[in-house]
């Protein structure tokens, strides 16, 4: 069993939509963004945040589709939002730390700065880069709000150290 | 004959620990590290010159410093202290120093079981592959330098195999079998045909008890835990870790009840007023024995999950003791004590040959085939197998007859040890 794939792999319908060769998937969402409502509950970001620890321990990865280079994404970011985090921060402090992360400008795919060039094709057209970085940034907000929300599940106060754990580890040997 | 009554001494040294006891045993009756430590050369020679130093002094004048040795736990806690070099005689299961070896075996013999080696058959264990040239040698050591009774040297393997029909699930006693056997340094499978190794099937692993300890560690270092000692990840392993049957879903239960999966160790240490530390212990309970299914979590040279291991050595052994092989799949040594390890090998093992044949089928144009059972035997004697297996073959009757005695020996000298009959 090497690293585990997305499983929205298969759900690439008409209705998905793919910019460069980055799927953008449906997600559940409070923030703004371009993204359209998923039918079911289970969605990308639910499942990058369940197979992070898994696959933060694999270096080699094969990218089977659109969807596994967003779940890739997802990985870095929240190895990321991780490494900004430390055991004294309290919940409060690092809602506002990582939502500036995630509002930080940031690389997209093709921009010099961003780290897997060699596997992500850029935007095709400024429409599209800029339809890619609305639903990037919702994206981010969106995971670094339900990553909290998971590692301080024990306390409001005081990070959970098992998660706090996984800063060291690199995903592919990559990040952001 | 004065070995007639007596129990035969069973010796497995292997290369981290050894262990001896007496043939009918349920468990050996003594279990160190195969170490070493003797008088270092420097300090011998200078005590030589210097007549200060009285205690050395005395030997170095007598020419007893061959003497002046410790084996086991003893000689790792002389190897603090100065003057005594340790060593350690076996490397990759192997002797590989014959001087120390001959001397500790002297210190098991003499020291630890305290028996006349002249009224006691032995019994001896060896790697797979071991050349006959090491056998002579033992021979030697064995005939005459310490006059003992009777010699058998069986292999590793095949012992283990022999341990294995203490389990319920195991219904006729058959040589013939995988071993898988995972110590501290190494992991081997190896495939066994009616009590012959099948030499070129065997397959390593550079992937053992060592890495899973250490893999432990890692993670309590970058928890910043506040014990991260070598001990207690060695500890932890042993007293925490279990096989999960899928990694992602484990971590969700660990989300789900923390109370039950995380767990605490506490700390002891010699010193009674230190107070006790506490150390957390999360993920590590299954991720380290992972490393056995899934090696890229931990290397990144050596990749192949241990289940494709196994296919691949019965894959390359004759075809026509494959199916056996594939049913009498045997663990042995600790690293292979971990819960469910049994289960989950069984499980990737027989997704891997189902996926075989259905292709196959698939090539073959509808031809049906007969199925290949696939079972992984995990026994309640797993620690120490190859001495408990050891101790089974050792307490029949026919042993005595299996054996050489030392009145062969005298006759046809060390090559007779050579050839041993395989226990039927």
């Amino acid at each position: 069993m090497p690293a585990l794939h997305s499983t929205f792999l298969s759900e690439q319908g008409a209705d998905t939509r793919v910019i460069g060769n980055l799927a953008v998937l449906p997600i559940h969402s409070k923030y703004r963004g371009p993204s359209y409502p998923p039918q079911q509950d289970y969605d990308i970001i639910e499942e990058t945040l369940d197979l992070f620890r898994a696959n933060s321990f694999f270096k080699n990865f094969e990218i089977k589709g659109a969807a596994d280079r967003l779940l890739i994404y997802g990985i870095l970011f929240t190895s990321d939002c991780l490494s900004k985090l430390n055991k004294s921060i309290t919940y409060k402090e690092a809602v506002r730390t990582l939502n500036n992360l995630a509002l930080d400008s940031f690389a997209l795919p093709g921009d010099i700065g961003f780290p897997l060039n060699s596997l992500y094709q850029s935007p095709a057209n400024k429409n599209e880069a800029e339809l890619l970085r609305s639903y990037l940034q919702q994206f981010r907000q969106e995971l670094a709000d339900r990553l909290l929300k998971r590692v301080y599940s024990d306390s409001e106060v005081v990070p959970s150290k098992h998660w706090l754990a996984f800063t060291r580890r690199r995903f592919m040997n990559k990040s952001l | 004959m004065a070995s007639m009554g007596t129990p035969a001494v069973v010796m497995d040294n292997g290369t981290g620990l050894t262990k001896l006891g007496f043939a009918g045993n349920d468990s050996p009756s003594f279990v160190f590290p195969t170490a070493i430590s003797t008088l270092s050369a420097s300090s011998s020679k200078s005590s030589g010159n210097n007549a200060k130093s009285t205690g050395s002094f005395l030997s170095s004048k007598r020419g007893l410093e061959d003497l002046d040795f410790f084996i086991g736990n003893e000689a790792l806690a002389a190897a603090n202290g100065p003057n005594y070099n340790l060593s350690y005689p076996i490397r990759h299961g192997q002797i590989e120093n014959w001087d120390h070896m001959e001397r500790f075996w002297e210190s098991s013999i003499f020291k630890y079981l305290r028996c006349e080696p002249e009224d006691h058959y032995f019994l001896l264990t060896e790697p797979p592959l071991n050349p006959p040239e090491n056998r002579e040698s033992v021979a030697e050591i064995m005939f005459e330098s310490f006059n003992c009774a009777g010699l058998y040297i069986a292999v590793q393997a095949v012992l283990a195999l022999a341990a294995s029909w203490t389990s319920s699930k195991v219904s006729d006693r058959s040589l013939t079998g995988t071993v898988i056997d995972s110590g501290d340094g190494v992991t081997h499978v190896i495939p066994v045909a009616e009590g012959y190794v099948i030499g070129g099937a065997i397959k390593n692993i550079p992937l053992a008890g060592r890495d899973i300890t250490l893999f432990i560690q890692s993670f309590l270092r970058d928890r910043g835990e506040l014990d991260t000692s070598l001990q207690t990840a060695e500890k932890i392993k042993q007293q925490f870790c279990y096989v999960c049957p899928d990694i992602v879903k484990e971590f969700n239960k660990f989300d789900q009840y923390p109370q039950e999966k995380f767990a605490q160790y506490m700390v002891e240490y010699a010193d009674k007023n230190r107070s006790k530390t506490v150390v957390d212990v999360g993920y590590e309970r299954f991720l380290a024995p992972e490393i056995f299914f899934n090696p890229e979590i931990c290397s990144s040279d050596f990749l192949t999950p241990l289940p494709t291991v196994v296919d691949q050595v019965i894959q390359a052994s004759p075809i026509d003791v494959r199916k056996k092989l594939y049913k009498n799949i045997v663990l042995s040594g600790g690293s292979t004590m971990f819960k469910d390890f049994d289960r989950r090998l069984q499980r990737d093992l027989k997704t891997l040959v189902k996926e075989r044949i259905e292709l196959s089928e698939r090539l073959s144009g509808g031809v049906k085939s007969s199925g290949v059972d696939v079972q992984v035997i995990s026994h309640s004697r797993q620690r120490n197998a190859v001495w408990f297996g050891g101790s089974l073959l050792a307490q029949t009757s026919e042993f005595k007859s299996y054996s050489y005695t030392k009145q062969q020996y005298d006759e046809e000298g060390p090559n007779l040890v050579r050839n041993f009959s395989l226990f039927k």
